[in-house]
């Protein structure tokens, strides 16, 4: 081998080296415990505080500074757990996460929601207790939101009563007209299947199955972001194949919950 | 008023610039463009992509129930919450027991009330709880688990002896997290129900004490 091609390899392992350099530059960016998946993001605010658990009971125990880079593991109801580069781990709440940016430098927002952005489309879910036609009730129910005064519901109900016990099943379109009131009322029809079972003790009849038209209306009011309580009275019409149509009043205590 | 303020030197430079083109450089000129034009171009806003953990779900490992009359016996059961923010949770929960002997029985020597068949009690529920106490809990020099003692209680529904009972739900619990998203909870139940399975209408009071082990996902 010629004096050259010794510089020549030489360079090349130079070459080799700086190339291996500049890529364990850019492993030390993610660190080892940083997972793939998460999100990069500087600190654009003076500081962030951050705690052990996602809960204001829980203690600060490291400032994540500005400037800083951390990354967003995930999520637990108002709060992200981020990790940074010094594999410090806590919990920040979102509402102080509102000036982060992205890698390119732009904005990035962890998103709050909120019942009262009605525009949004969104699911809830709750659950009520009521008073079924004089039987105790408890239901559970998972609306849609499609525009401010439209949603639709599934709800199914459980009624434990001294003479007989009932099941219902509905789907129910809901209509609120002020969505943008305190206390906003709604209307709702629907229909569904109400499956009565009368006590074995007391009468030896079968389980009956009927469909039922829904017709009802209440008033909903937002206790805070993401939760709301509600009040309703609701008349099932039961198409039944006996000689009379039944109808049964129903009243009802509950919360739903911004999903 | 602030602005107001910031906005003085700002006019005063720009008078300034204007009273006197021939100071500065055509160069400067654009230096001090760049400053003060507008920044027209929107900025850009992205949502974060974080995954969201607020499902927990519970396998009771080992629990306790005591009917009224008919002793106490293992539950088997679980849950599944939805945490709504870091003070309330919602919890659909399920369990399952079997009766004893009520006193009555064993004493007269009489044939049984109840059936083997209606001796299985099941119960599901709703129930909305408040981390009323978050905190941390120390475990000798070593150890900081973060925990907290919640209050719950809700509406069901209790099935033996052919019946359903609607029953009411009051309860205490403690979560004492191991990590971010596995705990371990203790939870104490008092399930309220009417049955007349001794021939007059009884309120009854009914405990039960679950060890469970719960995951966030």
């Amino acid at each position: 081998m010629s004096r050259r091609n010794y510089g020549t390899v030489l360079k090349l392992a130079l070459a080799l080296l700086l190339a291996s350099g500049v890529a364990r530059a850019e492993t030390i960016e993610r660190p080892q415990h940083v997972p793939e998946d998460a999100e990069q993001v500087t600190v654009g605010a003076p500081y962030l505080n951050m705690h052990t658990g996602p809960g204001r009971g829980y203690p600060i125990f490291h400032v994540a500074e500005h400037g800083e880079t951390i990354w967003l593991l995930k999520r637990r109801t108002d709060w992200v757990k981020v990790t940074t580069r010094r594999d410090k781990s806590g919990w920040i709440r979102v509402a102080e996460l509102d000036e982060i940016y992205g890698i390119d430098g732009e904005q990035v927002a962890v998103p709050l929601p909120d019942f009262s952005d009605i525009e949004q489309q969104h699911f809830h879910l709750g659950f009520s207790y009521g008073d079924f036609d004089g039987a105790d009730s408890m239901g559970v129910n998972l609306g849609y939101r499609f525009t401010a005064n439209l949603s639709a519901e599934l709800r199914a109900t459980q009624a434990v009563g001294a003479y007989s016990d009932s099941q219902t099943y509905q789907l129910a379109v809901i209509h609120q007209p002020f969505p943008r009131w305190k206390f906003s009322p709604y209307f709702m029809l629907g229909t569904g299947l109400n499956i009565t079972s009368p006590n074995a003790t007391i009468v030896a009849t079968e389980d009956r199955e009927d469909t039922a038209m829904l017709t009802g209306f209440g008033i909903k009011t937002y206790l805070s972001r993401r939760f709301a309580l509600r009040a309703e009275v609701a008349n099932h019409y039961l198409l039944t194949s006996r000689e009379n149509n039944q109808e049964i009043v129903e009243w009802k205590l509950g919360f739903d919950v911004y999903l | 008023m602030e602005t107001r303020f910031r906005c003085i030197p700002l006019i005063a430079g720009l008078a300034l610039s204007a009273a006197t083109p021939s100071v500065f450089a055509q160069s400067e000129d654009d230096v001090l463009g760049d400053i003060i034009s507008p920044d027209i171009e929107r900025r850009e806003i992205r949502e974060a992509q974080i995954d969201s953990e607020n499902i927990e779900i519970t396998a009771y490992l080992g629990g306790v129930m005591n009917v009224e009359d008919f002793g106490s016996n293992t539950l088997y059961g679980g849950a599944l919450a939805y945490h709504i923010n870091e003070d309330l949770f919602m919890e659909a929960g399920y369990g399952q027991t079997e009766l004893g002997e009520s006193s009555f029985e064993r004493l007269s020597g009489s044939a049984p009330l109840l059936t083997d068949d209606q001796r299985q009690l099941s119960f599901y529920n709703l129930s909305l709880g408040w981390n009323l106490f978050p905190g941390e809990t120390f475990i000798f020099d070593d150890w900081a688990l973060n925990s907290s003692l919640y209050l719950i209680g809700g509406v069901g529904n209790t099935d033996f002896a052919d019946e359903d009972h609607f029953t009411y739900n009051v309860g205490a619990g403690v979560r004492v997290l191991a990590n971010d998203w596995l705990s371990v909870r203790l939870d104490v139940r008092d399930h309220i129900f009417e049955h007349e399975i001794f021939g007059e209408v009884q309120n009854t009071n009914n405990l039960s004490a679950q060890l469970g082990v719960a995951v966030f996902f």
